[in-house]
């Protein structure tokens, strides 16, 4: 009986070690298909940034904006003039979908959204955050 | 000091103005003996207006707006200009359709108009059409002392070229500024050769213009703000005492010296791009510049775009950008420091936008 | 205890005359012209006094009217009359209110400030006809109550008055005729969650969004000036130039040197301004040259100012023309891309934030309504022209 009881008591104890380093520790597994999970949507944002299609004209995002450049995510949120508000950056990739490339705007949670903004930050990686800064 | 970590170091310059049109007055000082070697004059530079075809005879306006304002707004100016330069990139994809569009918007221009290609032009049909429409690729003139060279500065490695199944993705491949896949741009031996034997009989004391698309510098490999025998180039171009070289398809200001050789970069008519340093990610080699442009509000969609007059005087050139939404700024060439500089900006001190 | 009362009353009435509205920041005072009670009693005088002018008929107020929200409800303004007739202008009398808050003044901006702006039209030909200021000055030295008036507020001897103490009362009184408060401030600003109704918030949203209003008619986070402060060519008037722009500008620029000379002795050195004053007011095609005129820059080419929405409603006819009658007309105006029949053609001159905006009948509607609910409460009951 004692015997019995003992095991329970051991294989309880060792399961409820064994849940506790699950839930608090990355293996370097997770890390690396969280990162190609982030790589592929980085890449997928690559494919919408330059789509002649998200807007109704055929102008695209890199024709201003080769590389990302001069899109500042580290300044977001900020005060945007287009928007007569503080806005984050989602909100004027909109707005440039609207009025540049003359298209229609996206949920702000819309995966190509998630997308963009996925390309567009890798683009700029290093740089400070400086949020409000023109 | 090695000369990538000196670059690095030197901040970034740029003129002020985006004038999609460049008014250019070149004028000529008296020689010792009180002759004139040549007269003053100016001219126009209209460049990189991109027409969009979306379909049929729909194009996109934004674009099409920059090239009517330029055209409508070099009209204006009193006296004409002697004559107007087109810079290159005429359509965006080169297509019949576009460059056509293109040839009757700039068909209501006052003053003769000279044709240069840029890459927009020539990578759907190797420039077939163009050249039906608008003659040689390369060629230079005389005009009133100045010997005026004209160059087709963005051909490939031939491999490239030769490779592709569809010209459409060709074209569409060179089209993206940001393209991995493209090539850089070059004169190549044929002009090259061309361009010596052209400036065998002409005297190093004549002044000479050179237009080109590409910049005839490495600046930035990644954007193909780089010509491939650059050095090359510079080196037919050396034992001139005055070459000003004028180029395009970098949509915003530059300017630089190089031993007697003044570059200066104009505007394009129809959006601006941002400078090198503000891709992170990138390494460039950009010249050191006293003025930059502004950064453009989108929402005014002719900000940060213009067209330049260009007054030639003692065989260098001054800039008189035309921006609109913007004070008007001029890159002069300076006889005293014998650079250019931003002039506008020197006298009245208008704070420059940081690029970043 | 009184002298109590008296500071208090002073110190009360000092605040309700400077505090600024709902959505508006402070107004902005030149430190060479402080505001005082006695400046602005003085300045509203001179605003409403008729004597400057060559029939002794016309005043700010005949163009600037309170009762007409500070216009005259006319698509160009009128001046004096004698017996070849009554003058008329080329352009739309601005409204006063916040007037104060431009940073020029004039459709062109010709002039920095407010002060400036008030020397101009009691010698202008077709508005007061006044001879010059030399003339203007004369009748205030020569009226007993301006004399000692003059003298007492700027403290100075009534052989001193000069047009700048006429400037600076007027200007020191239009700096008083400013208005928030609106149900779009109570709304925005105010937290008033219902002040505006459900039609005046979709207005808005259009506002800010496919309307593209809200770059040149700025809202901010905090206040609303609706103006941006830039000159803007939006189409209107290119028609009047008849495809001659080069020409007009070319003999508008002969014409100006011609002026200034004529005019040298007049103005000193504000002859620039007086000259452009006179030629954009006298012939209609150099009024429609807009900024170009002031400027000479090619891409200035009939650009005019973007002008405050505060109390739009009330200050129609509208653009520098006066040729928009209604705010449905304005709405369609912009809708068309700078046009109001589709086949016109474009202006090349035209800015580049001017474009086809695709609005749906509701959308234009629920538009003007949201311009409606920019009217302050104390200008509700003026009429507005039909």
């Amino acid at each position: 009986m004692k015997k019995i009881l003992k095991t329970i008591a051991l294989s309880t104890l060792s399961l409820y070690i064994t849940t506790m380093l699950q839930a608090d520790e990355f293996t370097q597994k997770d890390l690396d298909l969280w990162m190609a999970e982030y790589k592929s949507v980085v890449k997928e944002g690559r494919k919408v940034f330059t789509n002649p299609k998200l807007g109704t004209n055929t102008v695209t995002c890199n024709e201003c904006h080769p590389n990302a450049s001069n899109t500042h995510p580290e300044t977001y949120p900020k005060f945007q003039k287009q928007l007569g508000k503080v806005a984050t950056m989602a909100e004027m990739i909109n707005w440039c979908i609207a009025n540049p490339l003359e298209g229609k705007k996206m949920a702000l949670d819309d995966p190509r959204m998630t997308a963009l903004i996925a390309y567009i930050t890798q683009e700029r990686k290093g740089i400070k955050l400086d949020p409000g800064k023109h | 000091m090695k000369r990538r970590e000196f670059l690095k170091k030197t901040s970034i310059l740029t003129a002020g103005t985006i004038l999609p049109m460049s008014l250019i007055e070149v004028a000529f000082a008296n020689e010792a003996d009180g002759s004139k070697s040549g007269e003053n004059f100016t001219f126009a530079v209209i460049s990189d207006a991109h027409l969009q075809q979306i379909k049929g005879t729909k194009f996109v306006r934004n674009w099409d707006m920059g090239l009517k304002k330029a055209v409508a707004e070099c009209n204006l100016m009193n006296p004409k200009p002697d004559f107007i330069l087109f810079g290159g990139d005429l359509g965006q994809l080169g297509k019949a359709a576009e460059i056509d569009h293109g040839a009757e918007i700039l068909s209501a221009l006052n003053s003769p108009v000279k044709m240069m290609l840029g890459e927009h032009d020539y990578y759907l049909d190797l420039g077939e059409h163009w050249m039906n429409r608008f003659g040689d690729p390369y060629y230079s003139f005389d005009h009133k002392g100045v010997h005026i060279v004209v160059l087709n500065s963005i051909l490939v490695d031939e491999k490239w070229t030769n490779k592709w199944k569809d010209p459409m993705e060709r074209m569409q491949t060179m089209a993206g500024l940001d393209d991995p896949n493209g090539s850089p741009f070059m004169v190549g031996l044929q002009q090259r050769q061309w361009l010596k034997k052209d400036l065998e009989n002409i005297s190093k004391d004549t002044p000479i213009i050179v237009f080109s698309h590409s910049p005839l510098q490495k600046l930035y490999k990644g954007w193909n703000f780089w010509t491939d025998d650059a050095e090359l180039v510079q080196d037919i171009l050396k034992p001139f005492k005055k070459v000003n070289v004028i180029y395009a398809h970098v949509h915003q200001i530059q300017y630089n010296k190089i031993g007697n050789i003044a570059f200066n970069s104009v505007m394009s008519t129809a959006w601006p791009w941002p400078y090198p340093e503000t891709y992170s990610q990138g390494t460039h080699y950009m010249p050191k510049m006293t003025i930059k442009m502004n950064r453009a509000d989108p929402f005014f969609e002719r900000d940060a775009t213009g067209w330049q007059m260009i007054d030639v005087h003692s065989g260098r050139v001054d800039f008189n950008f035309q921006l609109p939404n913007n004070k008007n700024r001029t890159v002069a060439y300076n006889e005293k420091t014998e650079q250019p500089e931003d002039m506008e900006f020197q006298k009245e001190q208008i704070p420059p936008q940081t690029h970043y | 205890m009184r002298l109590l009362k008296k500071t208090m009353l002073l110190i009360a009435s000092t605040l309700f005359v400077h505090a600024q509205p709902l959505g508006l920041p402070p107004v902005p005072i030149p430190t060479d012209n402080p505001q005082t009670d006695n400046k602005i009693k003085l300045g509203d005088m001179l605003f409403h006094d008729a004597r400057f002018s060559a029939d002794g008929k016309v005043s700010c107020a005949t163009c600037h009217a309170k009762e007409k929200a500070f216009t005259d409800h006319l698509p160009v303004s009128k001046g004096f009359s004698d017996k070849k007739g009554t003058r008329m202008g080329t352009r739309n009398a601005p409204t006063v209110i916040n007037a104060a808050y431009y940073t020029s003044q004039f459709w062109d901006g010709r002039v920095p400030s407010l002060e400036e702006q008030s020397k101009f039209p009691p010698i202008n030909p077709v508005e007061g006809g006044l001879h010059s200021w030399d003339h203007l000055v004369d009748m205030l030295k020569k009226d007993d109550f301006y004399k000692k008036e003059i003298s007492k507020v700027f403290n100075i001897k009534p052989s001193e008055i000069t047009i700048e103490h006429f400037a600076k009362a007027i200007a020191s009184f239009e700096r008083t005729i400013i208005s928030g408060n609106s149900k779009f401030d109570r709304y925005m600003y105010g937290g008033e969650k219902d002040a505006l109704n459900a039609q005046e918030k979709r207005g808005l949203a259009v506002f800010l969004g496919q309307g593209r209003c809200v770059s040149c008619h700025t809202i901010s986070q905090t206040h609303a000036l609706f103006t941006d402060n830039q000159m803007h060519n939006l189409g209107v008037g290119f028609k009047a130039l008849g495809g001659k722009s080069s020409e007009v500008a070319k003999e508008y620029i002969v014409m100006l040197a011609k002026q200034k000379e004529k005019l040298k002795d007049k103005t000193g050195n504000k002859v620039d301004n007086h000259a452009a004053d006179e030629l954009v007011l006298a012939e209609k095609r150099f009024s429609e040259l807009g900024r170009l005129a002031i400027t000479h820059e090619a891409d200035d080419m009939g650009a005019f100012k973007t002008v405050t929405l505060r109390n739009i409603a009330k200050t129609g006819p509208y653009m520098h023309d006066g040729s928009l009658s209604t705010l449905e007309e304005v709405v369609e105006w912009y809708n068309l891309g700078g046009k109001l029949n589709s086949n016109d053609p474009d202006t090349p001159f035209l800015d580049g934030g001017i474009r086809p905006l695709n609005l749906s009948g509701e959308q234009m509607v629920d538009l003007v309504a949201f311009m409606k609910a920019l009217t302050s409460p104390e200008f509700e009951n003026v009429k507005e022209t039909k």
